[in-house]
């Protein structure tokens, strides 16, 4: 009996895994997500364009063009990129400080992160040319047209090509009759790099905001100045802990979102993964008629069960091949603090349980259909049933203690995939629910292999109309 | 020796429709028995209850001494009518398989594919994938799948099905071999006259109920038709007066000969009383024969006769000739 049942589980297994499909895709999957990982930081590494070029400057309100060659000048481009790698490195060195990392990457992070603004921000060369406020904005539009911004910075002043013009007009600066500041235009070159017009356009409204606190007498008499202003309003940054029952606890930030994702991802995948596969099979026994070969030899049950334990092996091997990436990765990034390896148990057991629910309501749909077109429309709900946790991750991370949260927990199906959320989340579950939630799981398997194995014997010789889910629940009802 | 085979009023319904009614039959161990029927006939569904695959609704039965196929469902080869390969798998891999599934031990289940293989022929496809085999080699790894594991009963539903003549050939050959070897063999097909070339034993059924079940011999013996053949060398028509004269003769009736022409050739009934050797001297001695032939018994006309019986003749010998006759094959077995 068990013999048999060993050998239809070992079939399942070869035929699934030894093959060239599964092996390149398993084995393929890090080595594709390590060329993902390496390009990104290889794109990192490259400069952004060299520009180099003039912007021109009809300045109608005036007091704003001055603002403007100011910004523009070499040692103030060279200054705004010191001073976004310095935040940039000071920034990188609070995050690697909250998630806790050893001294020496909370040392090294600073470097990496300013290296990275040095390469991401374009060297430019650009040139203020102030025009006569009078000037005619449709004339001077027209080089614009023709610019080339690559062109070799050791071109003569005069035939640099130009990059923009920027017309501001007297309202920018001083409030109009409806007490509201007037737009500023701003004409920029065919094919300029997207973040060199951002800079310009940065720049400029800088100029605009800085003239505009110039114009303001009231603000003049208070001794403000633009940069004064600007450092009040810089917005204040918190140090967020949470207190524990044993003391305090630094809050991961984006980290506790990722836990309860990734293993919800990792289980429902994997479950996913095999119940397709354990369909897949049995539909093509049925229709290459090798079935009933088969059950001359052993009896629907102890094929089920055989192809169903089969799969759960492959799984099982995916499920352990995935999370073992996962931990290595933590380990080797210094992460493995923010990983209970408790969990790691509990998302085994509730492997076992969602995989054998879902493997034997998909073992039923297999069997009694013929063809795996006419499987879509009845496992739809089986696939919509287990989508229900992926929409319910964010509510229940975050709340995993409510009344909700608490009430899916002993909702058949799909309780192990809540669990598991409520689990990584972050405050706990209170202990007993736990094993209240395992029992529910249990009895679910028990139940649903139970029904499957009663379609499934009457199913796997059923061929012609594929039968819809009252037919199904009336073969489980038959004795 | 017990029978291999056992059932006692099988009946099994599908919605509506009885397929098998009320059915009691024995097969003795060692017999080679053909199941036989047209398409429809429940024969399948026989089968299937026998294996255990499908239950009876009401009814007992018994096999190899078991109350049900399931428990010595290792001592019985099963080549079912819906019957396929793995595509993927490999020839040998397969056939090693299902000899573990049916209890051959794991070392050799390998080399029993093997030696099955190369013993019809394929030898050289162990290695290939089920999927690359052309349709009879297919049937030929099926048929290897169902004794590879030497059992004692062999079920073999439409095994002839889809089978070329020189397959057939082989197949035909096997299957006695397997008789030869001891084994006790049932198997179905729609196609009479291969039931007749094989079987010792036949089982007829009809609209799920089973109209014969007897020896070939006791058949041949209880359906002899009593007809004699000829060919007249001359005028059929005077020769078919001359032998009406004869008193041994009850019947003759002019039919279209091998050549086509109407009215060259005569079927002859004798009179029950009549000896069939003497009758044929006695009508070579009336007119001058081309050819004086008795006829034997065949099967589909065997069966005809009884379903026309029951069925109070109303359904005409030739549209159920026309159902049942595949189309390549001689009507009269001569």
């Amino acid at each position: 009996m068990l013999r048999k049942t060993l050998f239809v589980a070992w079939r399942e297994f070869s035929s699934t895994v030894f093959t060239k499909g599964f092996l390149l895709g398993v084995l393929m999957m890090p080595v594709i997500a390590a060329i993902a990982i390496g390009g990104a930081a290889l794109t990192d590494r490259l400069k952004g364009p060299r520009v180099s070029g003039s912007i021109a400057v009809i300045d109608r309100a005036g007091g704003v063009a001055p603002g403007i060659s100011a910004r523009f000048s070499k040692d103030a481009l060279k200054a705004e990129k010191d001073k976004a790698a310095e935040a940039m490195a000071a920034e990188a060195k609070r995050q690697a400080e909250k998630f806790g990392l050893p001294p020496e990457q909370v040392q090294a992070a600073p470097a990496i992160a300013a290296k990275v603004v040095d390469n991401a921000m374009a060297d430019a060369d650009i040139s203020i040319d102030v025009l006569a406020p009078d000037a005619d904005a449709e004339i001077e539009k027209i080089p614009l047209a023709t610019a080339d911004a690559r062109q070799n910075s050791d071109t003569p002043v005069d035939v640099r090509p130009r990059l923009a013009l920027a017309v501001i007009p007297p309202g920018a600066i001083a409030k109009g009759a409806d007490g509201e500041y007037a737009t500023f235009d701003l004409f920029t070159a065919p094919k300029l790099d997207f973040q060199i017009k951002l800079r310009i356009e940065r720049k400029i409204s800088e100029a605009v905001i800085d003239a505009r606190v110039q114009n303001d007498p009231a603000l003049r008499a208070s001794g403000h100045t633009a940069e004064s202003i600007r450092e009040l309003m810089k917005r204040p940054e918190a140090r967020v802990a949470s207190i524990t029952a044993t003391g305090e606890k630094k809050d991961l930030g984006v980290g506790q979102i990722f836990l309860p994702m990734a293993f919800m991802g990792l289980l429902l995948m994997s479950v996913m993964t095999g119940g397709q596969l354990l369909l897949t099979s049995t539909v093509e026994e049925k229709s290459s008629r090798v079935m009933e070969v088969l059950l001359s030899a052993v009896s629907p049950v102890q094929l089920m069960l055989g192809k169903i334990v089969g799969q759960m092996t492959v799984s099982l091997l995916m499920l352990a091949m995935y999370s073992g990436v996962g931990v290595a990765g933590l380990v080797a990034f210094s992460f493995m603090h923010i990983l209970d390896p408790k969990l790691l148990i509990y998302m085994f057991i509730f492997f076992f349980i969602s995989f054998f629910t879902i493997a034997s309501l998909l073992a039923a749909v297999g069997s009694a259909v013929s063809e795996m077109r006419e499987a879509q429309t009845l496992q739809t709900p089986i696939i919509f049933l287990i989508m229900i946790p992926w929409l319910l991750v964010l509510p229940i991370s975050r709340a995993p203690n409510a009344a909700y949260s608490v009430a899916l927990s002993f909702v058949p199906i799909i309780n192990p995939f809540v669990m598991m959320i409520r689990l990584t989340g972050s405050e706990p579950p209170p202990f007993w629910q736990i094993p209240v939630a395992i029992a529910i799981g249990l009895a679910t398997v028990v139940f649903s292999v139970w029904a499957a194995a009663k379609v499934f014997r009457i199913g796997v010789l059923m061929y012609g109309k594929p039968p819809n889910i009252r037919t199904l629940i009336k073969w489980v009802r038959m004795a | 020796m017990p029978d291999a085979i056992v059932t006692r009023n099988l009946t099994k319904t599908f919605g509506k429709k009885v397929a098998v009614r009320d059915l009691s039959l024995a097969i003795p161990t060692g017999s080679l028995c053909g199941v036989i029927g047209p398409n429809g006939a429940g024969k399948t569904t026989t089968i299937r209850m026998i294996m255990s695959i499908i239950f009876p609704d009401s009814g007992e039965l018994s096999v190899l001494g078991k109350a049900s196929a399931v428990e010595s469902k290792d001592r019985i080869g099963y080549l079912p009518e819906e019957r396929g390969l793995y595509k993927k798998m490999r020839v040998a891999a397969f056939l090693a398989y299902i000899a573990k599934l049916k209890g051959v031990d794991s070392a050799a289940a390998g080399k029993k594919a093997a030696h099955w293989l190369a013993r019809v022929g394929l030898g050289d496809v162990a290695r290939k994938k089920c999927e690359e085999l052309s349709k009879g080699m297919q049937q030929k790894v099926q048929f290897i799948a169902s004794v590879i594991h030497e059992p004692d009963l062999l079920i073999l539903d439409e095994v002839f099905s889809g089978l070329d003549p020189v397959n057939r050939r082989l197949m035909r050959e096997l299957i006695d071999e397997q008789h030869r070897a001891g084994r006790t063999i049932l198997f179905s097909t729609h196609a009479m006259y291969e039931a007749e070339q094989l079987c010792d034993r036949i089982l007829m059924i009809h609209d799920g109920r089973k109209v014969l079940d007897s020896t070939l011999a006791q058949i041949r013996a209880d359906f002899d038709p009593r007809t004699i053949v000829a060919e007249p060398d001359g005028d059929p028509a005077a020769a078919a007066e001359l032998l009406r004269r004869l008193p041994i003769i009850r019947e003759v009736e002019s039919v279209a000969g091998d050549n086509g022409r109407p009215g060259s050739q005569l079927t002859i009934r004798l009179v029950d009383s009549a000896q069939p050797p003497a009758a044929l001297a006695a009508i070579t001695a009336a007119a001058p024969m081309r050819r004086v032939e008795l006829t034997r018994v065949n099967l589909e006309d065997v069966f005809i006769d009884l379903v026309q019986t029951e069925a109070g003749a109303t359904i005409s010998r030739d549209a159920l000739r026309a159902a049942d006759s595949p189309a390549l094959e001689p009507a009269h077995a001569s």
